[in-house]
């Protein structure tokens, strides 16, 4: 394979050298060595707690923040650089949090006074936080030697935090009822106290223009236009056909007034009939093209 | 065919411009005079219309050719709207005549050979009387013999003379009609010989005398017709071959073909060859009408005398010989027949049409006009069809009254036709009467409330029965299929056309019938001692040959046995041979070990499901002196017969039969009738069966393997486990009181793969979902978070108050629930019963749809997708389930199969990996469809016919045109009393208007096509939606459907392709079914083969094969842990693996394993496999994005590509202790 050292797009290609797994091994003589890439660039942002940051593409299997912290300590060391890792950020491996339900039936529970929308980066991607500028930089000093290595062997080990039998098996167990009730309870102690001043403040400031006391906000429970138009979101009824509803004065009107109306519908009802006709020619068409006319095809 | 029409115009008065009519259509093809008179009669009737049109379009247009035009299709549009069922009925019917029209070309071409085999009939030199013993020698050592029939006449008693006279040579038949259509297969042109009147005397009909003069006048004219051949040098490439008629082993007939050029070395480019025509061509040799005394010849007597033990006593008392008289007098009125529908024909326009759809639809069920006696279904044919057709059009009602009218288009006569057949009965309580006589002008065709207990439809003009070769079987049979038909023709909702006319129902037994048993009889000298010595005299005159004796004897042995266990039965003959060469004097058969003109029997049944597995089959009332009755049902059933009392008091003789998981009770009565009364050593196959009811998972519960496949009371056990919590929940002291406790789960609906069995908590279906709703409060929080909180704070509640008062009994923990993607607080409240059942609530509040709902309409644009399928995931399980539940529990009281059937299916699914990317519900619904939507079959009967179907199904179902629309209601029994037996009534009465309010209404199904349409506008190829699976459940048809990966989808197809495919090539044996249930591992790009520590098939409550039962009983836990945390140790962390795998590698990869790995598991049930399909635009390398989402590698400074080594080793690693093996393309 070609060495690549870095992409057009700036990222780093950043390898590290897979454990021998017993099961893959016997099939994998003589291939090369098992390698994962990593694609690393700085990473730009006007964002207070997003500053000092690495860009992480391709993460592996379940990465928390120490085993980026042993490998970027690895790299570093080669190089004789000192750099600290804080965080790592948005690494979202399962995608369980791409969506947030909570805060879009509801401002309530979301972090109070965060205007802006909920930051996120694409799938399996991350930020990489250190602790001041220096330590990016020390770090992305030595990245970019390390990337330059073109010797597989001497590539920086990864190693896999696996889980275990009773990772999975944990799943099933029951959730502690101490812990649920006192969980149940704080929440919705939150939960009240919030409601109760958001609605204070609803109720406290907000004061039109006219002198008229606003009462409804974005998602109100009970107001019928806004409940219609939520209703209207519904992906069952997406592909049905749209209905005009009925009003009263179409109820009330004659239909057979005037002579016009009753030669109208004559009209109109001879060319559905008609139309109908040559839909159903149509239809023939298409399904004689299709060859499904033979008996003496189908069982 | 000069000639022809000559010869023709000697024939008698009124018939002779018909015939003589008919002779020249057969020369001039497709007469323009048909087709001039139609037109005409076309613009005629156009006219008023074409005015009225005018008026209207008068104001707007003027432009004549225009409104012309439109005029016209006016006209049509609506005429076929009355006359039609509907528009595209009627153009589907055009359609469906175009495809079957023979081809003028191959007319003309056989044509040619007719003209050319007219002229050598005529050179057949005519002989002088011959004495049988002349005849003999005349035919020593020539390469003809003479076709006798059986028995062949001997030299001692046969005084009367032979000798050929020149024939009468006319066309008869479909071709003669031009109602001929084109098959595959090949039609045959039907040309009547009929033997001059001078070589019979009166009393030939007696004793076989006229067969054997006609045997020998065949003999001579094939004889001499051969030698003609070979001095015309046509001998190359045409064969002759005798061939019993329809059967009919009294009436051979000759049958001229021509070879495959393939099979013969010269190239033959000669005129008279017409194997491309596919015709053949039969020489039947008919008697001149009314020869004999027609009236000796009725069905009721005797014409084959036999020595009878007091030789003074009266003939009358032998036993009639209706198939004897038949054969005789049918062959006598092939040309007043001929005439009859002629005549019809022309005073009928659409007459052609109707016999073409009539043949059709016969066709497709196997109907055909062959003698029904020797088995499979017969008797009724097209000239059956169409004579009783004409027979309508001249009355047929109770009082004459005319049931068809001439002008009738095909389909109203089509339909009228089988209207008749399904309504009115011509076996048991009547018959239908006619007159063939076409010069008797107030012939009025008339029903007869009087049954023969045979089907009846009597000439009264020739004396013929017309349904003489049919069975009561047969007929039995095809009155079923009228009915059926009749109510497709009634179903003004779905298109029904494809099921009346398009499927060829009777290709594969194991789809058309619930169960097919093979029968081999014992060779050699035993069958004359259980057979031929039974074969009594009298019961050869009866039933003429020994094979239609055996299938007399099975059939009537079958049906007393099984009564109301089975709806129908058919034995066939399998390898029954109705030709033999010309040098032979009848057929001789090799095959099968005997004698016999057949090689094995089989026997096909139709099963009532509502009947077939009670345990007594209940006789005659005992009473002090024995009674007919119960001296046959004693002697019948011989040792099984025994006297039981009932709780109603009633002593009764009955015998007692014992059910069992791997076989239908009707598995055990065939065996033991069949042994009893046919021979002991007659081996009976039924293996499939057995095969397929043992591949459903067996519950580890007290005498399951005695425990009949339709025995639901392992689910019954749940449900009155839950019962109880029902009650002990309902009553509690909440915040909120309880409005509704909806069980959803699917045991709860009897479709779970596992049955329930206790403390089985392995299964993954152990837990059985409940929804719970409590009295509706304005109260509950307005942001899913702390609704779910909320929730969570009443099932504490519950919990607390079942702890407090019945903790000594119930058990219950809370677990998260993700049913819901992205809502991540969501608990359930885990309840164990005493009884060792489980039981998972969750609550519903009216608040939860609008929140769902303002989530997509607060979402990004970008997200909106997967909220909308977060709400989808919801409706189903909380909304939709509810009702999904309902309806199938309680429909599938009525479809008994329904339920094994379904986990068969599952388990079939779940064995190829698919059963995980599907829903229950989805599944279901697919299952369901061949019981609601049966057409044009049965509902299935047993479980290998419902499996079958459901793979049929899948495998012909184009989903990307073809939505499916479920009607989801019980099957409607009660057709029958919706008509009235007179026949004039309306067709739709109150009672069965209340049954259509129940069905899915035309608006309903329409609406539900144009979401179908609408859907497909915006998804035209079926990428992100493939199955449109829709009820009145779910008129979205994506509830359930919504997010299966394509691949998945396209497999599924594929597969069942693969089987269906399979099992046509290679049939169902254990091979075959095997290689079914096995999984196609090869197809995927890498499997990971698992292995647990705990094996968990026993504690998922299923039983093992082995016949030591106690081990694995041992195994199996019989209670709760009591710490509720234990419960996780034998739970199947392979599931977990896989779900977070998928959600891993969403975007690249798709993983699929078992998902019961207690069933699918291996032996012991520790072993699983998961599998990977890599995505398609993964499979090739791409340009590098940050949002690339998947492990890649760089290829050069742009491009990437899948990083498959990393990723094995992330898999592999991820599997950690699981895994055993790793293998990748």
């Amino acid at each position: 394979m070609v060495h690549v050292d870095s992409m057009k797009n700036g990222f780093l290609v950043i390898p590290f050298k897979l454990p021998e797994h017993p099961v893959l091994s016997k099939h994998e003589n003589g291939k090369s060595v098992p390698c994962h890439y990593m694609f690393m660039k700085k990473h730009q942002s006007k964002q207070e707690e997003e500053s000092n940051c690495i860009f992480l593409v391709n993460i592996p299997l379940l990465t928390n923040v120490e085993s980026m912290k042993t490998v970027i300590k690895e790299i570093c060391d080669k190089y004789d650089e000192v750099s600290y890792v804080e965080d790592l950020l948005y690494n979202d491996e399962f995608g369980l949090n791409d969506v947030n339900l909570s805060s879009l039936t509801s401002d309530l529970m979301s972090v109070p006074n965060d205007s802006s929308e909920t930051r996120f980066t694409p799938r399996n991607t991350a930020l990489l936080k250190f602790v001041d500028q220096s330590s990016v930089n020390n770090c992305w000093n030595a990245l970019v030697k390390y990337s330059n290595i073109k010797d597989s062997s001497k590539f920086v080990n990864w190693n896999y935090s696996a889980p275990s039998f009773s990772t999975f098996i944990n799943f099933y167990k029951p959730i502690d009822l101490e812990y649920l009730k006192d969980d149940v309870h704080s929440h919705l102690a939150i939960f009240e106290q919030r409601e109760q001043e958001a609605q204070e403040e609803v109720q406290g400031s907000i004061v039109d223009e006219d002198g008229f006391t606003m009462v409804v906000g974005k998602n109100t429970k009970n107001l019928n236009s806004i409940r219609k138009k939520i209703l209207k979101k519904n992906p069952l009824t997406k592909h049905e056909a749209k209905t005009k509803p009925v009003t009263m004065a179409d109820k009330k009107a004659k239909k057979d007034f005037y002579r016009f109306q009753v030669r109208e519908r004559k009209k109109q009802e001879i060319n559905q009939l008609l139309n109908k006709f040559k839909e159903d020619q149509e239809r023939i068409k298409v399904m004689k093209a299709k060859k499904k006319f033979n008996p003496y095809r189908s069982a | 065919m000069n000639n022809v029409k000559r010869r023709a115009s000697s024939s008698v008065s009124e018939g002779e411009s018909a015939v003589k009519h008919l002779k020249r259509d057969t020369i001039k093809l497709d007469n323009e005079n048909e087709t001039e008179i139609e037109h005409k009669s076309e613009s005629e009737s156009d006219n008023d219309d074409e005015e009225e049109a005018q008026e209207e379009e008068n104001g707007k247009s003027k432009t004549h050719t225009k409104t012309n035009t439109t005029a016209q299709d006016i006209h049509i549009a609506r005429e076929t709207a009355e006359l039609f069922k509907s528009n595209i009925f009627k153009l589907q019917i055009d359609e469906l005549l175009e495809q079957v029209k023979l081809n003028n070309k191959n007319i003309l071409k056989v044509e040619k050979f007719l003209h050319k085999l007219y002229d050598m009939i005529q050179q057949v030199p005519e002989s002088e009387e011959q004495s049988l013993i002349e005849i003999q020698s005349f035919f020593k050592n020539k390469i003809v013999a003479v076709p006798f029939v059986d028995p062949k006449p001997n030299v001692q008693n046969t005084n009367y003379k032979f000798k050929y006279l020149k024939p009468d040579v006319s066309l008869v038949g479909s071709f003669a009609l031009k109602t001929g259509i084109y098959q595959p297969q090949g039609s045959s042109i039907d040309i009547l010989l009929t033997m001059p009147a001078e070589l019979f005397s009166k009393k030939d009909f007696l004793n076989f005398r006229c067969l054997h003069k006609r045997s020998v006048y065949l003999g001579w004219l094939t004889h001499h017709l051969s030698i003609l051949f070979q001095k015309e040098k046509i001998d190359s490439f045409l064969k002759l071959e005798y061939e019993y008629f329809n059967n009919d082993t009294l009436l051979p007939i000759l049958k001229i073909y021509c070879e495959n050029p393939n099979n013969i070395n010269t190239t033959n480019d000669n005129d008279y060859n017409f194997y491309k025509t596919k015709f053949s061509i039969n020489l039947i040799v008919g008697f001149p009408e009314k020869v004999f005394e027609h009236k000796k010849l009725l069905p009721n007597k005797n014409c084959i005398r036999v020595a009878q033990d007091d030789p003074k006593a009266d003939p009358s008392t032998l036993p009639a010989t209706p198939l004897y008289n038949f054969s005789v007098l049918s062959s006598s009125t092939y040309e007043s027949y001929l005439k009859y529908l002629y005549k019809t024909k022309k005073s009928t326009e659409s007459f052609k049409e109707a016999s073409i759809l009539g043949r059709l639809w016969l066709q497709q069920r196997g109907f055909s006009s062959n003698l029904s006696q020797s088995g499979s279904l017969g008797g009724f044919g097209t000239f059956e069809f169409t004579t009783l057709m004409a027979a309508l059009l001249n009355g047929g009602g109770v009082n004459g009254n005319k049931i068809l009218l001439h002008g009738y288009s095909s389909y109203q006569l089509f339909r009228g036709v089988i209207k008749f057949l399904a309504t009115m009965d011509l076996c048991d309580s009547g018959h239908l009467q006619f007159h063939s006589d076409i010069n008797y002008t107030d012939a009025v065709s008339k029903y007869v409330q009087d049954g023969f207990q045979t089907p009846t439809l009597f000439d009264k003009t020739t004396k013929v029965n017309i349904l003489t070769k049919m069975t009561v079987t047969s007929y039995k049979a095809l009155k079923e299929y009228a009915k059926m038909t009749l109510k497709m023709l009634n179903n003004v909702v779905q298109d029904q056309f494809a099921n009346i006319f398009l499927i060829n129902i009777s290709k594969y037994d194991n789809i058309k019938y619930d169960l097919c048993y093979k029968l081999d009889l014992p060779l050699g000298e035993d069958i004359n001692k259980v057979l031929i010595s039974k074969f009594t005299p009298n019961e050869k005159i009866k039933f003429i040959t020994i094979e239609n004796f055996l299938v007399n004897k099975i059939t009537s042995i079958l049906n007393y046995a099984l009564g109301d266990r089975i709806n129908a039965l058919e034995v066939e003959l399998v390898g029954h041979k109705s030709h033999f060469p010309i040098k032979k004097r009848k057929v001789y058969s090799s095959v099968g070990g005997h004698s016999l003109n057949f090689d094995y029997a089989k026997v096909k049944i139709l099963v009532n499901p509502a009947e077939s597995e009670k345990l007594v089959t209940r006789g005659p009332q005992h009473s002090e002196d024995i009674t007919p009755e119960a001296a046959t049902f004693k002697s019948f059933w011989g040792p099984k017969a025994s006297l039981r009392r009932f709780k109603d008091g009633s002593i009764v003789h009955s015998c007692v039969w014992s059910t069992s998981a791997s076989e239908p009770i009707i598995a055990s009565i065939v065996d033991f009738v069949l042994k009893r009364h046919i021979t002991e050593n007659v081996q009976i196959d039924n293996s499939v069966t057995k095969q397929f009811q043992e591949l459903v998972p067996l519950p580890n519960l007290p005498a399951s393997k005695s425990t009949s496949i339709l025995n639901l009371t392992s689910y019954y056990n749940l449900k009155k486990s839950f019962d109880e919590l029902y009650k002990l929940v309902f009553k509690m002291s909440l915040p909120l009181s309880v409005k509704s406790i909806l069980p959803i789960g699917s045991a709860f609906r009897y479709t779970s793969l596992c049955q329930p069995v206790p403390f089985a908590y392995s299964n993954p279906d152990f837990l059985q979902d409940v929804i719970i709703e409590f009295e509706t409060s304005q109260r509950w929080p307005d942001e899913i978070t702390s609704l779910e909180k909320a929730k969570t704070a009443f099932l504490l509640k519950i919990q607390e108050q079942l702890e407090a008062e019945h903790g000594t009994k119930y058990k219950s923990y809370f677990t998260r629930d993700e049913s819901i993607p992205f809502n991540l607080d969501v608990t359930t409240l885990n309840i164990l019963t005493p009884e060792g059942y489980g039981f998972k609530f969750r609550v519903l509040t009216e608040r939860d749809e609008v929140l769902y709902l303002r989530a997509i309409s607060n979402a990004r644009n970008d997200m909106k997708p997967l909220l909308e399928d977060t709400f989808l995931k919801f409706t189903a399980k909380y909304l939709a389930s509810v009702k999904h539940t309902r309806t199938i529990e309680n429909i599938s009281h009525s479809y008994q199969l329904f339920s094994p059937v379904v986990r068969l299916f599952k388990k079939w699914l779940d064995s190829h990996l698919l059963l995980g990317h599907l829903t229950d519900e989805l599944v279901e619904l697919v299952a369901m469809k061949p019981f609601v939507d049966a057409g044009p079959y049965h509902i299935p009967g047993s479980v290998e016919n419902g499996f079958l179907k459901i793979l049929r199904f899948i495998s012909q179902w184009n989903w990307k045109d073809e939505p499916v629309i479920l009607d989801l209601i019980k099957p409607e029994d009660e057709l029958e009393n919706g008509f009235e037996t007179s026949i004039g009534g309306s067709d739709v009465d109150a009672d069965t208007m209340k049954k259509l309010s129940e069905k899915l209404t035309l608006a309903q199904y329409k609406g539900i096509q144009t979401n179908f349409g609408h859907l497909r506008k915006t998804d035209s190829n079926g990428l992100h939606l493939q199955y449109f699976v829709a009820s009145k459940n779910d008129p979205s048809g994506i509830l359930y459907s919504s997010n299966i990966p394509l691949a998945i989808a396209t497999r599924l197809t594929a597969l069942s392709k693969i089987a269906v495919n399979l099992i046509q090539s290679h049939g169902l044996n254990k091979q075959t079914i095997d290689l079914l249930f096995t999984p196609g591992l090869n197809d995927y790009d890498f499997v990971v083969k698992l292995k647990t520590p705990v094996a968990l098939k026993h504690s998922s409550g299923i039983i093992d094969d082995s016949e030591f039962r106690n081990i694995s009983n041992d195994s199996a836990p019989t209670s709760f842990p009591d710490d509720m945390a234990q419960l996780s140790e034998k739970m199947d962390p392979t599931y977990q693996l896989v779900k977070y795998l998928n959600m891993k590698y969403k975007n690249s990869l798709i993983f699929s394993s078992h998902r019961y790995i207690g069933v699918n598991g291996g032996e012991k049930g520790d072993r699983n496999v998961i599998t990977g399909l890599i995505k398609p635009h993964f499979k090739k390398q791409q340009k590098f994005k940050v949002n690339i989402d998947g492990n890649v590698k760089p290829v050069d400074k742009e491009i990437v590509e899948l990083n498959k080594q990393a990723l094995f080793h992330e898999i592999a690693a991820f599997s950690s202790e699981l895994v055993v093996d790793f293998q990748s393309k």
